[in-house]
C-alpha cells in the first residue's frame, strides 16, 4: 500500500518529465538533423548528441530533485505526518519504499529518454554507435545516484514544504558553477555525468568509463541514503 | 475485555530546552471506558498524546499503552495495529480520493471493516470520487474519523476530535464514540468542548502547565461535588473553611464559594457555627469544576 | 420509552436512568415482559457511555427488575418479588411524605429537610461499613 501511496504522490511529476525528457532532446535531434548545416560524423557526436545528452542530464538532475520531495518532514509542514506515522509500518520501511519508488522512477527517466534520442539519431542514418550511448547512461545513472542520494538526504533533513528541493538545487548549482569551472573539476557530478573526458571516439569507450569513480559514486550514495533513514528514525514530530 | 489500564505514565516529562511540556505525568486510563482529557491551550494535552503515540520521545519518565513501553525500540509497530490514533491535524493526504484514502488505509489492517467503512461514508455524505484538498474541513475530519473507527482497535485516541465540525457533524462524532465504546474499544479523547466531555466521558482527567491536575470520574462529580454559597454577617476567614473535601473557596464581601468534593455536611456545620444568614448547595457542572481546579492551581502556585 | 437525563442535577446518569426506569414501571408505562433496548443501542440512542447504561441495567438486574438475555436484551420483570419490592417502596414513599408534612409544619425549609435525609443516610452507611 505505501507503494500505491508512493505511485499517486509522484506520479504527475513523474509522467511530466518523462514527456518532457523524451520530446525535448529528440526534437532536438531531429531539429538538427533537418538543418541545412553541414556536420562531419564527429561534429555530429560532438555537438548534436552529446548535447542532446547534456540536455537530458540538466532536465534529469531537476526531475530527480522534484520527485524526492516529499517524505516524512514534508508531510510534517502540510500536517499530514501525524497520519503516516500512526500507520503499522517502522519509518524505515516507509523511506526504503520511498527510495525504491523513487529510484525506479529516476532510472525509467535516465533510460528511456536516452533510448528514445538514441533511435531518433539512428533514424538519422548518422553515425552514433551504441556503445556511447550506452556510456552515457552509465555515467548518468553512477552520478546521478550521488544527486538522488543528496535529494533524499535533503528531504530528510530540512524541514519545511519547498525548502529541502530549494537546497537540493542550490547545492546543484554549487557543483555547476563552482566545483564544475574551477581547479576541483573532477569532483563534480555534473562534469562526470556529462562525461566530456571520459567519451571520445575511442572505439571501446566503455573501457574508457573511469569504474573506480563509479563505485565511489555508489558508495557515496548508499551511505547518505542511509544517513537519510537514520535521520527520519531520530527525528521527533 | 483486558483489565489492565489501555494507558499508564509514570512520572512522564518532555521539555524543550527550558520550558516543560510535561511534567511528572502520571496517568492511568481504564479498559473499556470513555475518558476525557481536558486542558488549557498549551497545557501539554498534544504533547502526551504524541509521546503516547510514539511521535515523541518523552525526555524522562515512563509510559506504555496497551502494556507495550512507549519509546521503546524506535517504535511499537506491533502496538499501531491496535491502537487508531486521530491527531490535532486531521490532515489527509491531498492528492488521493475518498476511496484512495479507504483502500490504502485498509491495507495495513486486518481487522478492517469494508461494511462499517461504506456505512460511515454514506452516512457521513464523503464522495467516493472526491479529491481530498477538495473536501471541507468538517469532511476531513468526518473522513480522518471514519479511518479510524472502521477498524476495532483497542483503543482509540484522538486530539480535539470535534474541531471544524457542525452541531450535526459533533452529534454524529458522540454517537460514533459511543458505538466504538460499546464494542470494547476504550476511548481516550482530549477537547475544549466541556459539555461534550460531560455527556459522554466516564472519567476526566484534567492536565495545566504539564501537570495531571484532576483524574475523576463523572460519576463522582456529579455525585459528590457541591457549590456551596454562604453569606456571612462579618467578613469570614478563607482558612476556617479549608477542611477535606474543600477544593476550593472564594470569598467576596461576606460571600464565600466554597467547592467541595465531599464532607459537604461538615463544611455546612462549619457555616452555621460562624453564624451563616445563608446556605446554599447546588451540584457542580463539569465547566465549573474544571475552571476552579485551574484557578486554583494558579493561586497555589502565586 | 422515553428518557430525560440531564448532565448537572446532582445525581450520576446511571442513578437517574435506574430511577427513571422503577418509575415507568410503577406508572405502567413500562409493564412486565416489555423490552428495553440494549445496552448498545441505549447508549447510543441517549448519546451517553455504555459503560453507564451497563452500570444501570445492572443495579436493576441484581434488584431483580430487569432480566438480561443474552443476545435478545434487557426484559422488565415484574414478579412477586419485585412486585413486592415495589410496594414497599410505595409504602416508603407514603410513610416519608408524612414525614416530610410534619417536619415542614416544625418551620424547615425542603433544602434542610434534603440534607437531614442525606446526613442520616451517610452516617448509616458510615456505621454499617465501620461493623
Amino acid at each position: 500500500m505505501l507503494w500505491y501511496k508512493a505511485w499517486l504522490e509522484t506520479r504527475s511529476r513523474f509522467l511530466i518529465s518523462l514527456l518532457g525528457m523524451v520530446i525535448l532532446p529528440c526534437y532536438l535531434v531531429f531539429d538538427e538533423n533537418r538543418g541545412p548545416k553541414q556536420y562531419t560524423p564527429d561534429d555530429w557526436y560532438n555537438h548534436v548528441f552529446h548535447n542532446g545528452h547534456g540536455l537530458i542530464v540538466i532536465m534529469w538532475l531537476a526531475a530527480v530533485i522534484l520527485l524526492m520531495m516529499g517524505g516524512l518532514l514534508r508531510e510534517k509542514a502540510n500536517g499530514t505526518a501525524a497520519f503516516t506515522l500512526a500507520l503499522p509500518v517502522s519509518r524505515a520501511h516507509q523511506m526504503l519504499v520511498r527510495i525504491l519508488s523513487g529510484f525506479g522512477q529516476t532510472m525509467t527517466l535516465a533510460v528511456v529518454p536516452c533510448s528514445a534520442m538514441y533511435l531518433v539519431a539512428i533514424t538519422t542514418g548518422r553515425d552514433t554507435p551504441v556503445s556511447h550511448a550506452l556510456s552515457h547512461v552509465v555515467l548518468l545513472c553512477a552520478g546521478g545516484l550521488v544527486f538522488f542520494s543528496v535529494a533524499v538526504f535533503s528531504s530528510s533533513v530540512v524541514e519545511g514544504e519547498y525548502t529541502a528541493p530549494a537546497v537540493a538545487f542550490g547545492l546543484l548549482f554549487a557543483d555547476i558553477a563552482v566545483l564544475g569551472q574551477g581547479r576541483y573539476q573532477a569532483y563534480s557530478i555534473w562534469k562526470f555525468m556529462l562525461g566530456n573526458e571520459y567519451l571520445d571516439r575511442a572505439p571501446q569507450p566503455l573501457t574508457g568509463i573511469p569504474w573506480p569513480h563509479v563505485a565511489a559514486n555508489v558508495l557515496i550514495a548508499v551511505l547518505l541514503l542511509a544517513a537519510s533513514i537514520r535521520a527520519i528514525q531520530r527525528r521527533e514530530f | 475485555m483486558i483489565d489492565l489500564p489501555v494507558i499508564q505514565t509514570h512520572r512522564l516529562c518532555k521539555s524543550y530546552g527550558r520550558t516543560d511540556a510535561v511534567r511528572d505525568l502520571s496517568l492511568s486510563v481504564g479498559a473499556g471506558r470513555m475518558t476525557g482529557f481536558l486542558g488549557r491551550n498549551g497545557a501539554g494535552k498534544s504533547t502526551t498524546i504524541k509521546m503516547l503515540t510514539g511521535m515523541i520521545r518523552p525526555t524522562s519518565g515512563e509510559g506504555s499503552v496497551l502494556g507495550e513501553r512507549i519509546g521503546d525500540s524506535e517504535e511499537n509497530v506491533q502496538l499501531r495495529r491496535r491502537v487508531a490514533y486521530v491527531s490535532e491535524d486531521k490532515r489527509l493526504y491531498g492528492y488521493m480520493t475518498v476511496a484512495q484514502m479507504i483502500r490504502f488505509t485498509s491495507g495495513f489492517y486486518s481487522d478492517w471493516r469494508p461494511d462499517t467503512a461504506e456505512f460511515l461514508r454514506c452516512k457521513y455524505e464523503l464522495p467516493a470520487d472526491r479529491k481530498v484538498k477538495a473536501l471541507s474541513k468538517g469532511m476531513r475530519t468526518k473522513l480522518a474519523l471514519l479511518l479510524a473507527i472502521a477498524r476495532q482497535p483497542a483503543l482509540l485516541i484522538l486530539d480535539e476530535p470535534s474541531e471544524g465540525l457542525d452541531p450535526v457533524g459533533v452529534e454524529q462524532l458522540l454517537e460514533s464514540l459511543v458505538t466504538q465504546c460499546g464494542e470494547g474499544t476504550a476511548v481516550f479523547f482530549s477537547s475544549h468542548q466541556i459539555e461534550e466531555v460531560e455527556r459522554i466521558a466516564d472519567q476526566v482527567c484534567i492536565v495545566e502547565q504539564g501537570r495531571l491536575l484532576k483524574d475523576v470520574s463523572l460519576d463522582d462529580i456529579r455525585q459528590c461535588y457541591r457549590r456551596i454559597d454562604l453569606v456571612f454577617p462579618t467578613q469570614p476567614h478563607e482558612r476556617d473553611f479549608r477542611l477535606e473535601g474543600v477544593e476550593s473557596v472564594q470569598t467576596s464581601g461576606h460571600q464565600m464559594r466554597i467547592l467541595a468534593s465531599g464532607n459537604v455536611n461538615e463544611v455546612i456545620e462549619r457555616g452555621h457555627a460562624f453564624h451563616a444568614s445563608e446556605v446554599d448547595v447546588a451540584p457542580v457542572s463539569l465547566r465549573e469544576m474544571f475552571l476552579s481546579t485551574i484557578q486554583e492551581n494558579s493561586h497555589a502556585l502565586v | 420509552m422515553l428518557f430525560k437525563l440531564t448532565a448537572s442535577t446532582g445525581q450520576a446518569l446511571y442513578v437517574q436512568l435506574t430511577q427513571q426506569i422503577r418509575h415507568a414501571t410503577e406508572c405502567g408505562i413500562l409493564k412486565h415482559g416489555d423490552q428495553l433496548p440494549g445496552i448498545r443501542t441505549l447508549a447510543e440512542e441517549l448519546v451517553i457511555s455504555p459503560n453507564t447504561v451497563a452500570k444501570a441495567y445492572s443495579e436493576l438486574e441484581h434488584e431483580g427488575l430487569l432480566e438480561l438475555r443474552h443476545g435478545s436484551g434487557a426484559f422488565i420483570n415484574l414478579n412477586r418479588r419485585t412486585r413486592s419490592l415495589m410496594d414497599h417502596v410505595e409504602s416508603a414513599r407514603r410513610r416519608a411524605a408524612e414525614l416530610i408534612e410534619q417536619l415542614r409544619e416544625d418551620g424547615l425549609r425542603d433544602d434542610e429537610i434534603r440534607r437531614v435525609f442525606e446526613a442520616e443516610l451517610l452516617s448509616t452507611r458510615k456505621a454499617a461499613s465501620r461493623r
